[in-house]
């Protein structure tokens, strides 16, 4: 069985012969590499052998084309600034929060800002790779673009003074994600991780997920599934434990779990669902081997009766992340039965 | 007062601002209205926003109506004169994210501190130089991304090269929040923005 069918198996909540393990490693492969940020999230060429330097040096199970959180809202008119140690921002907006949507269009993939690179990428991965790692294709949630094109707070005021307009501007940012996330499973995903953290209940209340978010959501997903992508992986980070219950019926089929919910909490909330989590992200930053190794063999112990968990950090690990320490959760995986 | 304080835990600016004015014209002094109405609302906030149950939405918009209200009575913006003493805020060099450091402002200018806002993407020598024209109670670290970390550990060194030994300083914000004190070289690490209230309570008025 190789990484991709064991990925594959653990989504399908089968039996399988280890843990997958899937450090949500997506900048932190430039810093692995010697690569300034910017030239990583600006060159597919350059991502793609960073991914796979990293997936040498560590012998994880899966890779990434994420570049940074701003590639779908630059397309589709933001003004970014890019950085050689972090990863860039906006500095002009798309949107005024009093301006029209309506001067605003899809991007297309293969012309607009950075998504042909991201393409390259997915190309070049799949190329190297095959049917033998998982690719994911990386496309950010719904409401996420939303506040990328208007800014966080005009968007969470916007839901209150104007919430018509603000399920225009998510139907807009779903169109932007689906047609992106099309072309990527094209160019090569096996996969899709929707990156969703404005969608958090730390963000935004649960009666909101449900009403603004889920429909938009399971649109998205499903037009994955349409095109053939072998999962789908929703990451919402923080207290997500309320919203977990709207996964399946959204058609999530990896379901992140920040270091804030629990393993019991995530069995309870997701009893049928594959789920990825959740070593502190810092931990790999501030944390030691030994640490690590031992809270990877908790969490594995925890699912050992339950099948469908794949060992992942509980959100991107920093990009400056001690490799000791994501070696430390790889080896942990390798060396848990999951007999 | 009790339709003031609903109006600001509802999220209706217009509401307080109008509620507020009223109080005001019968004859209550804006820090009366601020002490038993605004700060009264921030407490119900607090109860009612416990980790499993807090999202920024509500927060946010209790926040603006928080804001209108004291804009009423100081345009600026800032409690003049407060009792509770100053708090100087930034998210430091290298993080662009502001949005918990404009709600942990609209909390603590809720419960009557006076706020200086040095901004984000704010390089340590700015925010040093702002505390030692405060003199606060003191600062507060907001960080969402890890890489301003190094940052972070060298404040309580250039406030002591101040003469600002005394002021305290705290961090919050998605990345800091995950780490300790000790780790930051701070004084308190903060969960969310109540808990920087719980914090300050705690330190009394200040040195001025």
């Amino acid at each position: 069985m190789n990484s991709l069918e064991l990925v594959a198996a653990t989504v399908k909540l089968q039996k399988t012969e280890r843990v997958p393990v899937i450090p949500q490693v997506f900048g932190h492969a430039a810093v692995l590499s010697g690569v300034s940020v910017e030239d990583y999230t600006c060159n597919g060429e350059m991502l793609a052998q960073c991914q796979l330097n990293a997936l040498k040096h560590y012998g994880h199970d899966a890779v990434f084309s994420v570049m940074d959180a701003n590639v779908e809202a630059e397309a589709a008119g933001c003004v970014l600034e890019f950085h050689k140690e972090r990863y860039s921002e906006i500095t002009k907006y798309a949107l005024s929060p009093g301006g029209q949507l309506s001067p605003l269009v899809v991007p297309h993939p293969e012309k607009a800002g950075r998504m042909p690179e991201m393409l390259k990428a997915l190309s070049i991965l799949r190329k190297e790779l095959g049917m033998n790692t998982m690719i994911f294709g990386c496309v950010l949630g719904p409401f996420s673009v939303a506040t990328q094109l208007i800014g966080l707070e005009a968007a969470l005021y916007m839901a209150v003074d104007d919430p018509a307009r603000l399920e225009a501007l998510i139907d807009f940012a779903a169109d932007i994600i689906i047609r992106f996330g099309l072309a990527q499973l094209k160019a090569g995903a096996h996969a899709m991780l929707v990156f969703d953290p404005a969608s958090s209940p730390a963000v935004i209340p649960p009666n909101f997920f449900r009403e603004f978010i889920f429909p938009r959501l399971k649109k998205t997903c499903n037009s994955f599934d349409q095109a053939g992508s072998m999962a789908n992986w929703l990451h919402i980070a923080g207290p997500a434990a309320p919203i977990l219950p709207f996964y399946p019926a959204a058609g999530v089929h990896i379901a992140n779990f920040d270091y804030y919910i629990s393993a019991a909490q995530a069995i309870k909330g997701l009893p049928a669902t594959c789920v990825d989590g959740n070593i502190k992200p810092l931990a790999f930053v501030e944390g030691r081997p030994d640490a690590i190794r031992k809270e990877s063999m908790d969490l594995m112990a925890a699912f050992l009766g339950r099948r469908g968990f794949i060992l992942s950090s509980g959100c991107e690990v920093p990009l400056e992340s001690r490799p000791e320490n994501i070696m430390a959760m790889v080896g942990a995986a390798r060396e848990f039965s999951n007999a | 007062m009790d339709k003031l304080i609903t109006a600001i835990l509802d999220g209706d600016s217009a509401m307080a601002v109008s509620k507020a004015r009223q109080l005001n014209a019968s004859g209550l002094s804006p820090e009366k209205i601020i002490i038993e109405g605004v700060e009264a609302a921030m407490s119900a906030l607090d109860t009612k926003c416990t980790l499993e149950d807090f999202n920024l939405l509500e927060i946010m918009l209790a926040g603006r109506a928080v804001m209108e209200v004291t804009k009423l009575f100081w345009p600026s913006g800032a409690v003049k004169d407060s009792a509770k003493g100053t708090v100087v805020i930034a998210a430091l060099e290298g993080d662009v994210h502001d949005l918990g450091k404009n709600i942990l402002k609209m909390v603590l200018t809720g419960k009557g501190y006076n706020v200086v806002d040095c901004g984000k993407n704010c390089p340590l020598q700015k925010l040093a130089d702002a505390a030692a024209a405060e003199r606060p109670l003191a600062v507060g670290l907001s960080g969402l991304i890890t890489t301003v970390i190094p940052v972070v550990r060298q404040v309580k060194g250039a406030l002591a090269a101040r003469g600002l030994d005394n002021v305290k300083v705290f961090a919050g914000g998605a990345a800091l929040k995950q780490s300790t004190p000790g780790m930051l070289n701070v004084d308190f690490v903060a969960e969310s923005a109540f808990d920087v209230l719980r914090f300050l309570s705690g330190l009394g008025k200040g040195i001025r």
